[in-house]
């Protein structure tokens, strides 16, 4: 019944919008505006998956950004985080320099898999009410805390399309440094390692055997780059260059955005290492 | 969620099998052998849908030995892995395929060659130095890729198939009831009992 | 196609091979609301040091058929009045036409009200935000748009922005965008920003020392886009007729229009 109401009770043309819009020009950009237009129909959602989900449907007419393994970890130092950056678009690889790693300020760092649009642009709002909460409070905010505002604002448009799958990482006075993952199911945890997005098992298959909380700051950057270099190998979707981040007490290093073809062949040919990997026809 | 896996090694191969027999949410038998032996120095570890795997895995042992017998020779390794390759070939082309996934491990008796060929049920064939099937793949490859190399000896190949065992503990939401191990070398097939007791956690 | 979108419209004539009609009653009826149609087209742009050059062709098709060969996918953002005089900010849109205008009508309005409020045009690089907040603000109904954004940055260097359906955006030195984007990217992957290519006779296998990328001169960068165009017209029915070019400078922009095949 609601849906044949719907029908027939949307109005053709939306004045609302025609409003909102009318009330931007005059009043100035409101550059994060939380107002998002919806297709007037009754099940926005399921008709969103019907043109954007690829993996549901190959054919479908809008291919979103994807962007693919990233991984973070607590160790004595600090934080390590480690991206790829291919983005692709079904089998596309729309780009092969996608940063996903994104500078929330100068402590705080957020990661990005799944919709690269959505990860963007919720993490620039998180940024920015990290900035409101330093100004409203007098200091930072905590990694707790942050994570806690994403978790909340993408749980309430559960169900409406969105995907993400981000790691929060920072060091403040209060916590020391903190790990959490959020992603766009609304889940939430802290915790000490996490690899996200399609490569996640490979890159936890590398980190996992060698992983140790007491590690070298040397070698903890290392198994981090080796890590994704692993997923890069194995998952199709992860690719291009390796970003890598250290997160210390007095804010994030950045060790580089490094083409990992070199890299890949100096592991195998001065390690030994991709034994599978061989020239010869037999 | 059944796990094979095979590792070569300077003059050996290692083959693993997931010890749990699963049927839905059921597990029927912890103490499965998803393995059999071809000849006197080749393996191969099945895995796949039910009924189908066991009758294949026999069907083509029995047809190694009676090749055996008519010719008075062994089978090598990679000439047992066309052979599997031709019947899987056939299969998938006949009315009813046979859903098998396979791993063939080998020592050439004459050259002292180790070898390991992964199948699957379409008759895809590959000769790796390294293989798995199933979820095993997603975990064990990238770990294998960093850790394996061509000349390492039997203690070194089983402290890696250690390392994969515990991943897939640590990060398999389902326990496959520990690791069913073949070791084969030139002296032959021999059947290797793998401590795997405790859980193992992610960090 | 047709049996996935069962609403959406059947694009061009009858083929020669009968396609069977989809049965409204056999198949599961999914969504008949199909607000978009492909109207092809490929842009492209590339920054230089003190330039960018960006460049569309100007076909319009829907399905098989082609609706004017003279549509411009080039856009002057800001600048005054409806000539948009003094712009320096080109936002190029392939894809949806219907979609593309209203976009561009929606940035445009904005670069130009920025410059009301604030008395200084709007920086690339705060339009580039902007375009990404305005394709995000229909994150749940996309546009059907791939934009890719032209200009000159604070130190007048090219600035060029490229965007998905949905307002993920990246700074880079050039992209291909539409129909034709897969033909061309490889393309200037190779020519601009010299992938896979090697200093001659620096050795073998290992040894070889990859060609480093550096800006090209501005005539160069011409004669690729104008190859680039050439060469996808000859391999893609959507892209072909004319092809439209704006080259951003510190003096201004300069729109140039070359002519492409037209069958």
């Amino acid at each position: 019944m609601d849906t044949l109401v719907a029908q027939y009770s949307c109005p053709a043309i939306e004045d609302t919008t025609l409003d909102a819009e009318q009330d931007e020009l005059l009043h100035g950009p409101d550059a994060l505006s939380l107002n998002f237009s919806l297709p007037p129909i009754a099940q926005p959602s399921s008709w969103l998956r019907a043109m954007t989900d690829d993996a549901s449907n190959p054919n479908c007419p809008i291919k979103i950004a994807h962007g693919t393994t990233t991984l973070a970890f607590r160790f004595k130092g600090g934080i390590i985080v480690c991206t790829d950056s291919r983005a692709t678009q079904g089998n596309w690889i729309a780009s092969q320099t996608v940063k996903k790693v994104i500078e929330i300020n100068n402590s705080l760092l957020g990661t990005m898999a799944g919709g690269a649009a959505d990860c963007q642009y919720w993490l620039a709002y998180l940024g920015m009410q990290c900035r409101l909460h330093e100004l409203r409070n007098k200091r930072r905010i905590t990694v707790a805390a942050a994570s806690k505002i994403l978790a909340n604002l993408v749980y309430s448009y559960k169900g409406m399309g969105l995907s993400m799958g981000t790691m929060c990482a920072g060091v403040t006075p209060q916590e020391g440094p903190a790990l959490y993952y959020v992603d766009s199911d609304g889940t939430r945890m802290a915790g000490n390692m996490f690899c996200v997005g399609s490569g996640q098992t490979f890159a936890y298959g590398v980190l996992d055997a060698e992983y140790r909380y007491e590690m070298e700051d040397e070698e903890a950057l290392e198994l981090g780059r080796r890590s994704i270099l692993a997923a890069m190998h194995r998952d199709a979707y992860s690719g291009g260059f390796i970003n890598l981040y250290h997160v210390k007490e007095d804010g994030w290093v950045k060790h580089g955005f490094s083409d990992m073809n070199p890299i890949f062949w100096k592991t195998k040919l001065e390690k030994g290492e991709f034994s599978n990997v061989t020239a010869d026809m037999e | 969620m059944e796990v094979l896996l095979g590792i070569t090694g300077k003059d050996y191969v290692i083959i693993a099998s997931s010890k749990a027999a699963m049927r839905g949410p059921t597990v029927l038998k912890a103490t499965d052998n998803k393995t059999r032996n071809l000849n006197k120095n080749s393996v191969m570890a099945y895995s796949g849908e039910s009924g189908d795997t066991v009758q294949f895995a026999e069907l083509i042992q029995a047809n190694v030995q009676l090749y055996s017998m008519r010719n008075g020779v062994a089978l090598s390794p990679p000439a047992v892995s066309s052979f599997v390759r031709s019947e899987l070939a056939k299969s998938i082309r006949s009315k009813r395929p046979y859903n098998v996934n396979l791993l063939l491990g080998g020592v050439d008796p004459k050259t002292g060659e180790p070898s390991l060929h992964w199948l699957d049920y379409l008759g895809t064939e590959a000769k790796i130095p390294y293989a798995a099937h199933g979820y095993a793949q997603y975990y064990c490859l990238s770990l294998l890729d960093k850790h394996h190399h061509p000349d390492i000896d039997l203690a070194r190949g089983l402290t890696i198939l250690r390392m994969c065992s515990d991943e897939l503990k640590r990060r398999l939401p389902i326990d496959s009831k520990g690791l069913y191990v073949k070791i084969v070398s030139k002296e032959g097939i021999k059947e290797h009992v793998f401590e795997d007791e405790g859980q193992v956690l992610p960090a | 196609m047709a049996s996935i979108l069962p609403g959406a419209p059947q694009e061009g004539i009858g083929y020669s091979f009968s396609q069977a009609a989809p049965n409204a009653a056999s198949e599961p009826r999914q969504h008949s609301f199909y607000p978009y149609s492909d109207n092809g087209g490929t842009s492209l742009g590339i920054s230089g040091t003190d330039f960018t050059i960006m460049a569309a062709d100007t076909r319009n098709v829907s399905g098989y058929s082609i609706n004017t060969r003279y549509s411009p996918r080039l856009y002057l953002i800001g600048g005054e009045g409806p000539e948009n005089k003094g712009a320096r900010i080109v936002l190029s849109v392939v894809g949806f036409t219907a979609d593309g205008s209203a976009l561009k009508e929606r940035l445009d309005n904005i670069v130009k009200m920025y410059k009301y409020h604030h008395g200084k045009p709007m920086s690339v690089s705060a339009c580039a935000q902007r375009l990404s907040h305005l394709l995000y603000s229909k994150r749940f109904f996309p546009f059907y748009v791939s934009a890719i954004l032209g200009g000159l940055d604070e130190e007048g260097k090219g600035a060029l922005y490229s965007y998905d359906y949905v307002g993920s955006y990246e700074r880079e030195q050039c992209r291909s965008a539409g129909a034709a984007s897969s033909l061309i990217m490889p393309f200037l992957d190779n020519q601009v920003n010299f992938k896979n290519q090697y200093q001659p006779g620096s050795g073998t296998g290992h040894n070889l020392q990859a060609v480093v990328a550096e800006p090209l001169p501005r005539e160069r960068v011409t004669q690729l886009v104008r190859d680039a165009f050439t060469s996808a017209v000859e391999r893609h029915i959507e892209v072909g007729d004319g092809l439209q070019m704006m080259i951003i400078t510190k003096d201004g922009v300069q729109e140039k229009y070359v002519e492409l095949k037209k069958d």
